[in-house]
């Protein structure tokens, strides 16, 4: 991975976000939004389509969501997710597997805690560097709530997202919570 | 063993090997044989492409759903049959060490017949994103391929395929995904809701347009996989909801007014609430069109808005032309994928949630077979 390739991502969505959003409403809702980080550094396409992020009315996976079981297609944080849930390959939800590292960036959801009821930001981060987890096919998941197509990539759940590690290959997908959605 | 014994199984043995030579047996001793290598008949048009595991694509004869080869292809593969049906086009990646190393993008040749890989390009680092026909496709004429980059900028590659070399990459910025026109040049779906248009000169020059936005990409998205006409240069643009917008591509393209699926159903046009039911269009590859009638072939399911990727239990067949619905289709089992030949007396293909393909005689509606084969996210028919 070279400087090039942040440098030209940054400025992409530096512009995107220069385009869409107030300077005021981008500062109140990104900070809000960036509360809860993990200890990767959010990279610019988190925090843009973070702060674009409106409440959302219940869906069916909403009503049909649970908050016991984050090895399940139906475990709240999966309300977008596209892939093999780590926590069926030895990682967990916001974990990846031994071996394998976690995609600088990823795409991002807005899902519904039914224990809350409050909706969260989710970043729906790769996990690379192996060959395809062969795990149940119960792990194997394709949730589409608030999916948006490719050329909306941050909203995108079928991008490879292992972009800028020593390696794209694709072993499986974590959705660690990132903050409460205004 | 008695010595009684012991004597009769020598007399039993003696007849059984002397047997052959006492009879006058009129079949000829078994010859041996040559190990050789089968070649494949010109493609037919009911010949049918699905993805199939992990690995490959197989290569189906729909008519007796024997199997006639196999192409390898790895997830992210993408695959073209060019019109003339003698090549077949793959877009693959790997890495040297598997799972590391040197990444190799590569554009290959294949030999329809043979099925012998005939050649091989590197590309630039290709888009490694869900399957679907729209991340790679060739013009009508088969002169230029467009393969589209995300690395994460996005950016569409073009190949000179008879020159068989890459003639240059054209920045798409906030757009993504390849829809060919009819000869020189693509236009690619953008996140304003409008199209960057790409003719591409036969110097390889190129020169970049963009339409005013023409759907909204929060309220309403146009599919991925919304088809291509490539014979007339015509998309057909269909949103998450069900509108669609037919457009002539080049660089100043022309859409026309849309229509709703459901509504040329005789139904109410589906929304876009979160707890509207209806039925709604959805699966990895919802959408097929037999080219010369132009019946649109979109797998439907009951589901509120955000269903778009959800297995249909049902094709509708609609005609494009008069907007209004043909028939509808019960699937055996729901699909992901619906695929059509492209021949006058259709085959509808449909890989099914477990697996299955499906393969269904348009004429008489009569499913054909229902058969596991491992059947993945996409399906290509000869063109």
């Amino acid at each position: 991975m070279t400087e090039s390739f942040f440098d030209r991502l940054g400025e992409k969505l530096t512009r995107k976000m220069a385009q869409g959003i107030s300077r005021r409403s981008m500062i109140a809702k990104a900070g809000s939004a960036a509360v809860v980080t993990s200890s990767l550094p959010l990279l610019p396409v988190q925090r843009a389509q973070a702060a674009q992020t409106q409440p959302a009315a219940v869906s069916d996976f909403d009503r049909r969501a649970q908050s016991t079981d984050p090895t399940k297609c139906d475990y709240w944080r999966h309300c977008a997710i596209d892939g093999v849930l780590c926590g069926c390959c030895g990682g967990g939800v916001h974990t990846c597997p031994p071996g394998t590292q976690p995609s600088p960036v990823s795409w991002i959801g807005t899902c519904r805690n039914p224990v809350d009821n409050r909706s969260y930001v989710i970043a729906y981060r790769d996990c690379c560097g192996r060959t395809l987890c062969n795990s149940s096919p119960d792990c194997h998941c394709n949730t589409e709530d608030r999916e948006l197509p490719v050329y909306r990539p941050q909203a995108n759940n079928d991008i490879i997202w292992c972009f800028g590690g020593s390696s794209a290959v694709y072993h499986c997908s974590t959705a660690a919570l990132v903050g409460q959605a205004e | 063993m008695t010595g009684w014994f012991r004597r009769v199984s020598a007399m039993v043995v003696s007849v059984a090997v002397s047997s052959p030579v006492l009879a006058a047996d009129p079949t000829p001793v078994l010859q041996a044989e040559q190990s050789d290598v089968a070649q494949l008949p010109a493609m037919g048009a009911h010949w049918v492409f699905p993805y199939t595991k992990t690995t490959a694509i197989t290569i189906y004869d729909g008519d007796n759903g024997h199997v006639l080869g196999t192409i390898p292809a790895t997830p992210l593969a993408n695959n073209v049959i060019m019109p003339d049906r003698r090549r077949i086009y793959i877009t693959e990646t790997s890495w040297s060490l598997v799972d590391h190393g040197d990444r190799h993008d590569m554009l290959q040749q294949f030999d329809a017949r043979t099925l012998e890989r005939v050649r091989e390009l590197a590309l630039p680092p290709r888009a490694l994103v869900g399957r679907k026909q729209q991340n790679f496709d060739v013009d009508a004429n088969g002169k230029f391929g467009f393969i589209f980059d995300l690395s994460p900028a996005s950016a569409v590659t073009v190949v000179d395929l008879s020159a068989f070399r890459v003639v240059r990459t054209v920045d798409i910025p906030g757009c993504a995904l390849v829809f060919p026109w009819q000869s020189g040049g693509f236009s690619s779906l953008c996140g304003d809701g409008s199209l960057t248009n790409v003719a591409v000169g036969t110097d390889g020059k190129a020169s970049v347009t963009h339409s005013k936005p023409f759907f909204s990409a929060d309220g309403d998205p146009v599919y991925e996989q919304s088809l291509a006409e490539r014979a007339k240069g015509d998309a057909y643009f269909i949103t998450y909801s069900g509108k669609v917008m037919k457009a002539h591509l080049g660089p100043q393209p022309v859409i026309e007014p849309a229509w709703s699926i459901q509504q040329a159903a005789g139904q109410p046009a589906a929304g876009t609430g979160v707890q509207e039911l209806a039925w709604r269009p959805g699966g990895t590859q919802p959408f097929a069109m037999s080219y010369y009638n132009h019946h649109l072939f979109a797998l439907m399911h009951t589901g509120t808005y955000w269903t778009h990727k959800t297995a249909g239990t049902e094709v509708w067949e609609l005609d494009t032309q008069a907007h209004r619905l043909v028939r509808r289709i019960d699937l055996p089992t729901p699909a992901k994928v619906v695929a059509v030949s492209q021949d006058q007396k259709p085959l509808l293909y449909a890989n099914g949630e477990n697996g299955n393909l499906m393969v269904i005689d348009l004429q008489s509606g009569k499913v054909l077979r229902n058969t596991h084969i491992d059947a993945g996210a996409m399906t290509v028919t000869p063109p």
